[in-house]
């Protein structure tokens, strides 16, 4: 696909979201008006937005948020090299292998808000608290996907690097991580959605700041308009999450993604 | 042949031994029953099992309605949209913004509408398990091969056949990890669930635990969990395996050849 | 003439005790500096199991390869081989010349600007010149597979392995390929060693042809093609000498495959 024809398909998907947007503001607007649901619950969008509007101006919104984002990018990144890491290291040694993929197995199925009690004991409410918690659930998509793409690379890579007598760390930093980049990307942007999850939740539970804190309690102050608002917000950072990845990823493995826009 | 499997093993247990070890030492620095090692984890265990197991009921049991709900409404709707180009493709943005929309954070909505009852936990776990489940399925049905689609025409099956012998089968992998994806969800969500609207399950039994100071009980709770996790990821695995055995095969020789 | 490859002896079982099956069964055969050499058997003879051991990819159970005079027990500097899938063995992260240029990887002593020169320099030999930034992916079949060869050039080695290079391009890139191949031997003196199930293609390409027995597999007897080192399509395949050395080639492996068990048919 060229250059010109991938930038119109963007384009085209842009226009989409925009239209799909406006169609959901209308539907909810029709639905607010129309007095079907009582208006406490289901305020309009000017309600929406008039709260949006005065919990950013009021500096609420953007101190939460920044908390938010910045453990959610911090624990991605700490998880997404440590889990990448664990891969390697797996890659390289039989033993770690098969030691620690029983261990992934157990840990991986826990989920975040069963840890958070027991991690506010063990170890504060500092930053260290939300780290532990994001990278403990975050950290699996990159390592499992790196696993099994180190042990996909293709025989034949392989061989041209064994036939140009690469060393260890070379066939790794030049055929093997090269070659699974790819599905480790994959793994890391799942892993951006959870990491969000977890940082909410912990602050939804042992929170005394950041969106998920702020969002429990406009809940139980009953302040529903800017319960939706903070919704929104939330999904909107699901949404420059995956945009951010994006863009590391296509300077990392953009061959692949053109490679795979190419038509068969 | 048999020495070298146990010799395999062996090995394969170093890892686990080190970091039980490394977790026991860290508890004796620390101390303090706030910060219980393994072996006071698992006096816990053999303490409470009665008592968590009877609580995991719940969350399960939760959890599997939740999940149900997601499946059996999502997988349709799905194929439908996949089919309807033009609505599939306005309806794409709106999955998409959902599915960054964590699941906890509708926990206030849904409180408002449904309390805190069962009926509240289930509609947030049929939340989280819908978006892996529509999205999954409606990708595999939009990316249905043109070729599948002439094979069938030059077949002269009918449009139910072609949906019956044809489509189904071609989008059940995809399906699949939908599912498998979702499942996972519904179990995370049912124990996030019952420690936002505290009544029973195994999150309310870890939430007493921690007000009483007993991290120890805690963490066997958490055990339960991670083991029940597995051999419920195992069993969705192995399913998997043998009614989709066809394409694990294929997708095999395709990585040899 | 100095021999660049003395294989002796060569056995290779898998398995061991009363499980294994022995596969080569003592091989031994010689190539010469700048000849062009064609290994051909019937079907499952083990053929890509003869080309390992010699690229030193895998371990000899016994006999030994000398390359050289040096016996071969790791991939050795001198040998490049060009797979038979060559679509997978290129990197779909580095562009045609990068590709080429990692085939220079064990020559020391060279300056980035130096490989990217050369790498262009051999892309132009194989009719590539101008495609550098293309990458594998945006190459057709045919071109992939010029790349590899480029990249085997590249690496100025003694001898050339090709494993069965020709087999997945169509008919008639594949008779071009031949003869870029032969032309490529020709001008850079390079030694080759062509492993291959097609009788037409050993004996068009070969100075001296080997043919293997079924497994377990040794060498049943060796054909000098005393045709020269020019070749052309049309002229060579009907060319006496041509004919009669494929009729001698098939008949040998036709009798092999008549005796061979219905198991090694398959």
């Amino acid at each position: 696909m060229s250059a010109a024809s991938l930038t119109s398909f963007g384009a085209l998907h842009r226009l989409n979201a925009i239209v799909s947007f406006l169609l959901i503001a209308a539907a909810w607007q029709l639905v607010a008006v129309s007095g079907a649901v009582p208006a406490k619950y289901f305020p309009d969008i000017p309600a929406i937005a008039s709260a949006f509007w005065s919990m950013l101006t009021s500096g609420e919104l953007p101190g939460a948020e920044l908390r938010t984002l910045t453990r959610a990018l911090t624990g991605l990144a700490g998880a997404s090299i440590l889990g990448v890491g664990l891969a390697v290291l797996s890659d390289l040694s039989p033993v770690f292998r098969r030691g620690f993929a029983p261990v992934a197995a157990l840990i991986q199925p826990i989920p975040p808000a069963a840890l958070v009690p027991m991690a506010v004991f063990m170890l504060g409410l500092g930053p260290s608290l939300y780290a532990f918690i994001i990278i403990l659930v975050t950290v699996w998509p990159p390592y499992f996907n790196g696993v099994a793409a180190l042990a996909g690379v293709l025989g034949e890579q392989i061989r041209s690097g064994q036939m140009m007598a690469l060393g260890r760390w070379q066939m790794l930093w030049q055929i093997k991580l090269p070659a699974a980049l790819p599905e480790i990307f994959a793994g890391i942007r799942y892993a951006s959605t959870i990491s969000l999850i977890a940082v909410v939740v912990a602050e939804m539970l042992a929170g005394h700041d950041g969106l998920g804190f702020l969002l429990i309690r406009k809940a139980f102050a009953i302040r529903i308009p800017e319960v939706y608002a903070l919704m929104f917000v939330c999904a909107l950072n699901g949404i420059l999450m995956t945009a951010l990845i994006g863009l590391l990823r296509w300077q990392l493995t953009g061959w692949h993604m053109r490679m795979t826009e190419q038509p068969a | 042949m048999k020495a070298g499997l146990g010799k395999g093993a062996a090995s394969g247990l170093i890892v686990p031994v080190a970091i039980l070890l490394a977790w026991q030492a860290l508890a004796w620095r620390a101390g303090t029953p706030l910060f219980p090692g393994p072996w006071q984890v698992a006096l816990s265990i053999w303490k409470l099992w009665p008592v968590i197991v009877g609580q995991i009921g719940y969350t399960l049991m939760r959890a599997f309605a939740g999940f149900v709900v997601a499946a059996v409404l999502m997988i349709p709707l799905g194929i439908l949209l996949g089919r309807l180009k033009t609505v599939g493709r306005l309806v794409e943005p709106m999955m998409d913004m959902l599915a960054t929309l964590p699941p906890p954070a509708v926990v206030p909505i849904v409180m408002l509408f449904a309390g805190t009852g069962d009926i509240a936990k289930i509609v947030i776990i049929a939340y989280a398990a819908a978006v892996p489940l529509i999205m999954n399925t409606y990708e595999a049905s939009k990316g249905l091969h043109v070729m599948a689609n002439q094979v069938a025409r030059s077949l002269r099956l009918t449009r139910l056949e072609t949906m019956l012998h044809i489509d189904l089968p071609a989008s059940l992998p995809m399906i699949a990890t939908g599912l498998r994806l979702a499942i996972a969800s519904a179990l995370l969500v049912s124990v996030t669930s019952e420690m936002l609207l505290a009544t029973n399950g195994i999150g309310v039994f870890i939430q007493r635990q921690q007000e009483n100071f007993q991290i120890a009980g805690g963490l066997a709770a958490i055990a339960f969990i991670s083991v029940i996790g597995l051999i419920i990821n195992n069993l969705v695995f192995q399913l998997e395996k043998r009614w989709l055995f066809w394409h694990y095969r294929s997708s095999e020789s395709h990585s040899d050849g | 003439m100095d021999i660049v490859l003395k294989v002796d002896g060569l056995t290779k079982s898998y398995g061991r005790g009363a499980d294994a099956v022995r596969v080569l069964g003592g091989i031994s055969f010689e190539v010469e500096q700048g000849e062009f050499v064609s290994v051909v058997g019937p079907s499952g003879c083990g053929k890509t199991t003869l080309l390992f051991a010699i690229a030193g990819l895998h371990s000899l159970t016994s006999g030994s390869v000398r390359l050289k005079g040096q016996p071969v027990t790791a991939p050795p500097k001198g040998v490049a081989v060009v797979f038979q899938d060559y679509s997978r063995s290129l990197f779909p992260w580095k562009n045609s010349r990068d590709n080429v240029a990692f085939g220079m990887a064990r020559i020391g002593g060279r300056s980035a600007a130096d490989k990217r020169a050369k790498a262009e320099a051999m892309l132009e030999a194989v009719g590539l010149g101008g495609f550098g930034d293309k990458y594998p992916w945006q190459l057709s079949g045919g071109m992939q597979q010029r790349v590899a060869i480029a990249r085997a050039l590249a690496s100025e080695s003694e001898l050339l392995l090709l494993d069965e290079p020709l087999a997945a391009v169509d008919a008639q890139t594949r008779s071009d390929m031949q003869d870029l191949l032969l032309d490529i031997a020709i001008r850079f003196r390079q030694t080759c060693l062509l492993v291959t199930h097609d009788v037409d293609e050993a004996v068009y390409m070969a100075d001296r042809v080997v043919v293997l027995t079924r497994r377990p597999t040794t060498v049943d007897h060796e054909i000098r093609i005393g045709l020269g080192k020019k070749r052309d399509q049309i002229a060579t395949r009907e060319n006496p000498v041509f004919l009669k050395a494929r009729h001698d080639v098939m008949t040998s492996i036709r009798n092999f495959r008549a005796g061979a068990p219905a198991n090694a048919l398959a």
